[in-house]
């Protein structure tokens, strides 16, 4: 379906697009560590949250897929607003302890953050016997 | 912390008991730090049963084998036991390759066995140490961790002996390996005593798979020659699981050593439609393949129960 812009639209999707670039203006560097505890899990879908500390310190929550490789959704929320996003990590090393590697992207929030935007380096482990989680981000984040 | 395993686990008595770890089974706490074998493995020699055998068929080994000409066939059966949604199993798996009647197929050299999307695998609580293929090798599993132990199994062979054909059960264990550049691992060894004396060893590796699979365990099957001028052994059929089923882990708390039945794979809480699918695509020594799928309905709901695609 095809929308013709009114005359009084055009103005204003320029001011959104200056609005965006407004918002992308910060940049952040950002190093953060989540201790994440298991909540549940369905199949190889594994729930958890826990603590963050770093740059952005706050709480996280992780959707994460445990199958060949780790893939997930995570949330973080701060004092100033929540990030949302997404990673892929493979994992390394064997028995109880995996260790992984991987990048997240952030791809919004809300408040302060709402138009968070980056890439991020993923590192972390995770414990196959309690499911305890450990990640650590380092990336640059700009909204 | 133990909370969900003590959740999970069901102990092998009612209460956890206190026991001596079996000498057989050393538990490293550090596990063996050695790569696996680049390759499979076979230490095998052949019995006086499998000479005799060739003799009193009057088989001349050279003599034109019964070695299927055509393209074998495959079956592929699955189950979960308990198959109840949100809850722990045990996967069984079985496959047969099928033969025109009288012929021995190809030897068989891979499987790619491709299991359902969201089967919980990597949290299933087993394979929490590690074996290595040399260790296999030199001494069986019994010299392996305990809490190395995925599951069990058997695989039937058979050896072209001029026009007849000769079988051999032998017994599998399937481990925990030391990943392999990011792939879960794992190592099946097969102990096979009459007619053929061989002990094999050979690595399975986990990928990715496209949807509705979740991922495939990549088996390469080593070639087990049977007698001078005779084709290599041709493994059949293959019949085997992983879970906690007859498997028992061990764990120190407070100075004790305490036995535990591992939690096993856990399923998602939906069932996909048509249930949970599986499919194995298998690889003879003569460039052929072919392939099978299965389904696991989806249980009734609210019942655990004993479901699956058996082929026997």
């Amino acid at each position: 379906m095809i929308h013709k812009l009114k005359r009084w639209q055009t103005p204003v999707a320029i001011l959104a697009t200056l609005l965006g670039m407004a918002h992308a203006a910060h940049a952040l560097r950002a190093t953060d560590t989540a201790h994440l505890h298991y909540v549940s899990a369905s199949g190889s879908l594994l729930y958890e949250e826990g603590g963050a500390t770093g740059t952005l310190p706050g709480s996280m929550r992780v959707n994460l897929n445990v199958g060949a490789t780790l893939s997930g959704s995570f949330t973080i929320y701060t004092r100033g607003g929540s990030i949302k996003g997404h990673g892929e990590a493979t994992p390394h090393g064997s028995g109880v302890y995996e260790s992984f590697a991987g990048s997240l992207t952030a791809t919004g929030g809300s408040g302060r953050y709402a138009h968070a935007h980056g890439r991020a380096s993923l590192y972390g482990t995770f414990n196959r016997d309690t499911y305890a989680l450990t990640i650590q981000t380092t990336g640059t984040l700009a909204y | 912390m133990r909370r969900d395993t003590l959740l999970w686990a069901t102990p092998l008595s009612a209460t956890p008991r206190r026991v001596t770890p079996p000498s057989a089974t050393p538990h490293r706490a550090t596990p063996l730090r050695a790569p696996l074998l680049p390759a499979t493995h076979l230490r095998g020699t052949l019995t006086r049963a499998l000479l005799l055998a060739a003799l009193l068929l009057g088989v001349c080994p050279l003599a034109a084998p019964p070695v299927a000409r055509a393209t074998p066939s495959a079956r592929l059966g699955a189950s979960f036991t308990p198959e109840r949604l949100g809850g722990r199993t045990t996967l069984g798996f079985e496959f047969q390759i099928l033969a025109p009647a009288g012929q021995v197929p190809p030897a068989l050299t891979a499987v790619d066995l491709s299991y359902p999307n969201y089967l919980g695998f990597a949290l299933s609580g087993l394979g929490l140490a590690t074996c290595t293929g040399e260790t296999l090798q030199a001494f069986g599993p019994s010299r392996c961790p305990a809490n190395s132990v995925m599951g069990y199994g058997h695989a039937l062979a058979e050896i072209a002996l001029g026009p007849a054909i000769v079988t051999e059960t032998a017994p599998i264990t399937i481990l925990r390996a030391l990943d392999q550049q990011g792939h879960f691992a794992l190592l099946f060894y097969a102990a096979g005593n009459v007619p053929l004396d061989a002990h094999v060893t050979f690595p399975g590796l986990l990928y990715p798979a496209p949807a509705p699979y979740g991922g495939s365990v990549d088996i390469s099957v080593p070639l087990v020659p049977s007698i001078p001028g005779a084709p290599d052994v041709a493994v059949v059929r293959l019949r085997a699981t992983i879970g906690p089923r007859g498997v028992a882990y061990y764990e120190q708390a407070d100075g004790t050593t305490l036995a535990y039945r591992p939690p096993g794979m856990l399923l998602p809480r939906g069932c996909p439609p048509g249930g949970f699918p599986f499919a194995a695509e298998f690889h003879f020594l003569d460039g052929s393949q072919t392939s099978a799928r299965t389904e696991v309905p989806c249980p009734p709901q609210g019942r655990p129960v004993r479901r699956g695609a058996h082929l026997l």
